[in-house]
């Protein structure tokens, strides 16, 4: 039987899973529950996050805005601080599974899971988030971007959890999230989050390798050149040469690769709609 | 034998005393030790929706719930909703568009309902899909369902 250990303190669960090598930090359980229902995973412990105050709420820092690793997706869905550049944060909570999930996921428990076709990741990677992490030898920042290391594999070392998400303050920019997805609500087949500040865009691509697909090169050299269809083009194919995608139940490795620039070219017509309107 | 833990919660309504262990679901905790057999174990995954519950307000799937964290909080499930207009509705209108055939979505699916109609009194048909979305069913093909869930929000806004 896994024993339940409810911190109120982010120190409390840092020491306790120090001390119980086999204890597992539990989130929102939107995931680690369903794995352990599995029989996928065994722990001496679960360390419940969910009564740590740290951990909760999206805030207003002096470096930009902070959301808390327990902040639910519904919450952040719902945030009015997340505008502009930040929409696309926003928007991507707002498309995970369906309201009773939203309900449970957080976003610490979702970024440290690190599922290479859930909605966050390329979210925060295309507005350069940082990653703090707590641990034994104390806190540490990590950008997103080289967060994820490999397949489900990030930089939490043994015994670290995640504690917050920094996103940059929000500029008067558009920014959007799409996914192309089986179902309403279901993990991402490929999807893509846009940031737009006249001619100069941010692209992240999700759920076509291990982590999100960024080429900031790529983007300097699209700079004013949005407008040219053969231009954006290309930019897709600098960012489809750097995925590794994989064939499963949700589309082929190939179709995956065709869906970047169709991600990319609609995003762009969606935006320059909004920009209209 | 497993060790079992006393937890406090609200049980539609009342106060409630239930002896679990301690790292069970809610969905196991109300099954097995609560006699609330209406929530259902259909994945166990949190996909299917047949397990929804609501608590503190908000709907969540019982089977990726902890019990444990769920002490002093309020739970409701369908029988806690005997006295609601909309859930009255939506359960007439459901039996009478053949939204029900098995039965063993049905509970989560009122639930879900009931949520969304209580917050949105005019909604789209395809805002009653959305809502839905993460309630399946295997027999209806959705599209009574659908029809009931609007038909009920007519009339309830009536």
């Amino acid at each position: 039987m896994t024993e339940i250990y409810t911190p109120k303190s982010i120190q409390e669960a840092i020491s306790f899973l120090a001390a119980h090598p086999d204890a597992r930090p539990l989130a929102g359980g939107a995931t680690l529950i369903a794995m352990r229902n599995a029989g996928l995973i065994e722990a001496s412990h679960f360390v419940s996050l969910s009564e740590i105050g740290e951990l909760q709420g999206i805030a207003k820092t002096g470096e930009g805005i902070r959301i808390g690793a327990m902040t639910r997706h519904r919450e952040t869905a719902e945030c009015d601080l997340l505008t502009g550049s930040l929409a696309v944060v926003r928007q991507a909570a707002g498309m995970i599974a369906n309201r009773p999930v939203r309900n449970m996921g957080t976003m610490g428990g979702a970024v440290s899971n690190a599922d290479p076709a859930a909605d966050y990741l390329p979210a925060l990677a295309c507005v350069d988030a940082v990653v703090t992490l707590a641990g034994p030898d104390g806190q540490r920042d990590v950008p997103v971007r080289t967060f994820v290391q490999d397949w489900y594999e990030t930089a939490l070392d043994e015994g670290e959890i995640v504690i917050a998400i920094t996103l940059p303050a929000p500029r008067n920019e558009l920014s959007l999230y799409r996914k192309v997805a089986r179902v309403t609500g279901d993990y991402a087949t490929a999807s893509c989050a846009i940031a737009m500040d006249g001619d100069t865009i941010r692209v992240a691509i999700g759920a076509c390798g291990p982590g999100p697909i960024r080429d900031t090169e790529a983007e300097e050299t699209l700079r004013g050149h949005l407008a040219n269809p053969e231009a954006v083009t290309a930019f897709a194919g600098q960012l489809a040469a750097l995925a590794d995608p994989i064939d499963d139940v949700r589309g082929s490795a190939e179709y995956r690769l065709a869906l970047i620039p169709r991600l990319i070219h609609a995003g762009l017509r969606q935006m320059k709609l909004a920009e209209v309107a | 034998m497993t060790k079992k833990t006393l937890l406090t919660l609200t049980l539609n309504g009342e106060e409630t005393d239930v002896a679990t262990p301690m790292d069970a679901t809610l969905l196991e905790t109300l099954r097995e030790d609560m006699g609330v057999l209406s929530v259902k174990r259909g994945c166990n995954q949190g996909v299917c929706g047949s397990c929804t519950v609501i608590l503190d307000g908000e709907p969540v799937r019982s089977c990726l719930t902890l019990s444990a964290r769920c002490k002093g909080h309020d739970l409701r499930t369908i029988e806690g909703y005997e006295a609601d207009d909309i859930m009255a509705s939506l359960k007439q209108h459901l039996t009478q568009s053949g939204g029900i055939q098995c039965g063993f979505c049905t509970s989560g699916v009122l639930l879900s309902a009931q949520t969304y109609l209580a917050e949105n009194p005019h909604p789209t048909r395809d805002g009653v899909k959305s809502a839905l979305s993460g309630n399946l069913c295997r027999c209806t093909g959705y599209r009574t369902i659908v029809d009931a869930v609007c038909d009920a929000a007519v009339e309830v806004a009536r």
